[in-house]
């Protein structure tokens, strides 16, 4: 009973953290223009619309964050190895790991803005020094977050799989969930603000993007504010429910039925998610109602 | 390639020469495999890999990812890339199928499985959250004009100038369905090399069963990783771009990276085992 008991503290402190990764995730990833809304941030200027966005894509985000929480993960458990306090080791792991992301985030948008020059796009430094720390911070917060995260799944829960590879799985999965989630709102909600809400962006909109805030031009960190309040949560509950119930499912059901007890909660809970999909598909359909004909004005 | 460019175009036809080149070359590896290895575990296991690899490379053309015009609301599907987000359900279900090794096989892959199609169905059921919440749109399909599942009318919910925007009922079952298959296939690859290794480290580095263990598990779970990305990347090769789910003209394509996966498996496979066989 003891030891179900801590394992679901473990699960619920793993969930938890798992929640703030994803929502830093998204909100960094935004700030950076580094997921599919960066197409837009890349083109823009190319159709005569010049602006002060950072523009970081450095990979997908599952393979960047594969990459950063895995080389925090590694670079934590070799601490570990030489017998550091695990807590240190845990965030001098991610610290270094977040330099690297900072390197990258640096090359990646002087390279890509100095690829734009033809079409008149200046790299502004202010913007690379204002930026970049901003992401980093951010990134420091989800790649901490989610290393001790997966100590605590190797550690405390025991996982097979040490905790660089756990740190490369988990990586991968945050990326994954993070911009499935919140790409769309910060792809359509923000940069083309100026549209209509309630549809998607025409295809002939593209690189029209919004440049300009309340005073100036807008910059990235307005857009981290803005995803902050739906995108990046949202991404946080995503990740944080797929750690959470991954694990729980596990840690209180794996011993019933010899490991089938486990595969029925799970089954069951997809079924519960598909219902859940399917209301709130059917919700839309009749709150909001059809377009209309495609020759009417849309609504 | 754009969004505008992205018209349904089925190119299901196999190029039988190609064809006939990856079987022959399959048959040679499978072949080369077992002259030096024999029969027994190892050959099994590089059957239980080609297995593992083609369910991985079918489940990612169910996944329904719209690439970048999703994330405009511009084309339907899961604004991420194929690999990507067929990684990210393929490896939580490979977190899950690992914790439940010990339990047998089938109570492993099928945990793998679950914990993929979870993934999934979380990560969708949020898109759909973040369409119809986040951005008032409701989903609708290019592609189809009528849900193969829900029987729902698509094309009037399509907003004008786009191609569609969000994931119809059918995109969410067929991420599930991806998800599912990712995470089994992974797991059957991870368990297969893991017994390969746990049999073969011992005698090879003159160790106790107990003490080779930890070098098993990450071996057979980098090799498992790595597989499983050659698999979805070869996929995402063959859906070039985007693709809405198991409704999608693009579907039928499905043939030639089972064949590719085939080999590509095949010949992953006999590296992974080689190194501790030879």
């Amino acid at each position: 009973m003891e030891s179900i008991a801590f394992g679901i503290g473990i699960t619920a402190l793993a969930g938890a953290l798992a929640t703030v990764a994803g929502a830093a995730e998204n909100t960094e990833s935004d700030i950076g223009s580094q997921g599919d809304p960066n197409s837009q941030v890349q083109l823009a200027p190319q159709m005569g619309y010049l602006h002060r966005i950072f523009n970081k894509a450095i990979a997908g985000e599952p393979p960047a964050y594969g990459l950063w929480v895995c080389l925090g993960a590694g670079i934590a458990w070799a601490f570990m190895a030489m017998q550091i306090n695990p807590i240190l080791a845990l965030v001098l792991g991610s610290a270094l790991a977040v330099f690297i992301q900072g390197v990258y985030a640096t090359t990646a948008y002087l390279g890509r803005t100095a690829s734009l020059a033809k079409f008149g796009q200046p790299v502004f430094v202010d913007v690379l020094k204002s930026m970049t720390t901003v992401t980093m911070a951010h990134a420091f917060v989800a790649i901490f977050t989610t290393v001790t995260m997966c100590h605590l799944i190797n550690a405390a829960l025991g996982h097979p799989f040490p905790l660089p590879l756990l740190g490369l799985v988990w990586g991968i999965a945050l990326g994954a969930a993070g911009s499935a989630t919140g790409n769309p709102f910060y792809g359509k909600e923000r940069q083309y603000q100026s549209q209509k809400f309630g549809a998607g962006v025409p295809i002939a909109a593209s690189g029209n993007i919004v440049r300009y805030a309340e005073a100036g031009e807008r910059n990235s960190l307005d857009n981290g504010w803005f995803s902050a309040k739906l995108g990046g949560p949202a991404s946080g509950l995503c990740f944080g429910l797929i750690v959470f119930l991954e694990i729980w499912r596990t840690v209180l059901f794996e011993q019933v039925g010899a490991g089938w007890g486990a595969i029925i909660v799970g089954i069951i809970m997809i079924l519960i998610f598909a219902v859940i999909d399917r209301y709130i598909e059917v919700w839309a359909r009749k709150n909001y109602g059809p377009y209309g004909k495609p020759a009417e004005e849309g609504s | 390639m754009s969004a505008v460019g992205a018209k349904p175009q089925a190119g299901g036809a196999m190029d039988m020469p190609a064809t006939i080149a990856g079987i022959i070359l399959l048959l040679v590896i499978v072949g080369a495999t077992y002259f030096m290895v024999g029969p027994g575990l190892m050959f099994m296991a590089l059957i239980g890999i080609i297995i593992g690899g083609l369910a991985i490379a079918f489940g990612v053309h169910f996944v329904p990812v719209g690439g970048a015009p999703a994330a405009m609301g511009q084309a339907p599907g899961i604004a991420t890339g194929v690999a990507m987000l067929a990684a990210g359900a393929g490896l939580a279900g490979l977190f899950g199928g690992a914790w439940a090794a010990e339990q047998g096989l089938v109570v492993a892959v099928v945990t793998g499985a679950v914990g993929g199609g979870l993934m999934m169905a979380i990560t969708c059921m949020f898109v759909t959250f973040i369409y119809v919440f986040g951005m008032g749109i409701p989903c609708a399909s290019g592609k189809v004009a009528k849900d193969p599942i829900s029987g729902d009318t698509q094309a009037e919910f399509k907003s004008q100038g786009n191609e569609g925007h969000g994931l119809p009922f059918v995109s969410y079952v067929g991420g599930v369905i991806g998800g599912l298959l990712g995470g089994g296939g992974g797991t059957l690859i991870y368990i297969m090399l893991l017994d390969v290794y746990k049999e073969a480290l011992p005698g090879m580095m003159q160790a106790l069963p107990a003490q080779v263990l930890p070098i098993a598990v990450s071996l057979a779970g980098i090799f498992a990783i790595g597989m499983f990305l050659v698999n979805a990347v070869l996929t995402a090769y063959n859906i070039t771009g985007t693709i809405e789910g198991p409704h999608d003209p693009k579907f039928k394509r499905f043939p030639r990276a089972l064949v590719a996966s085939a080999v590509a498996s095949a010949l992953c496979g006999m590296v992974a085992i080689l190194i501790v066989a030879m």
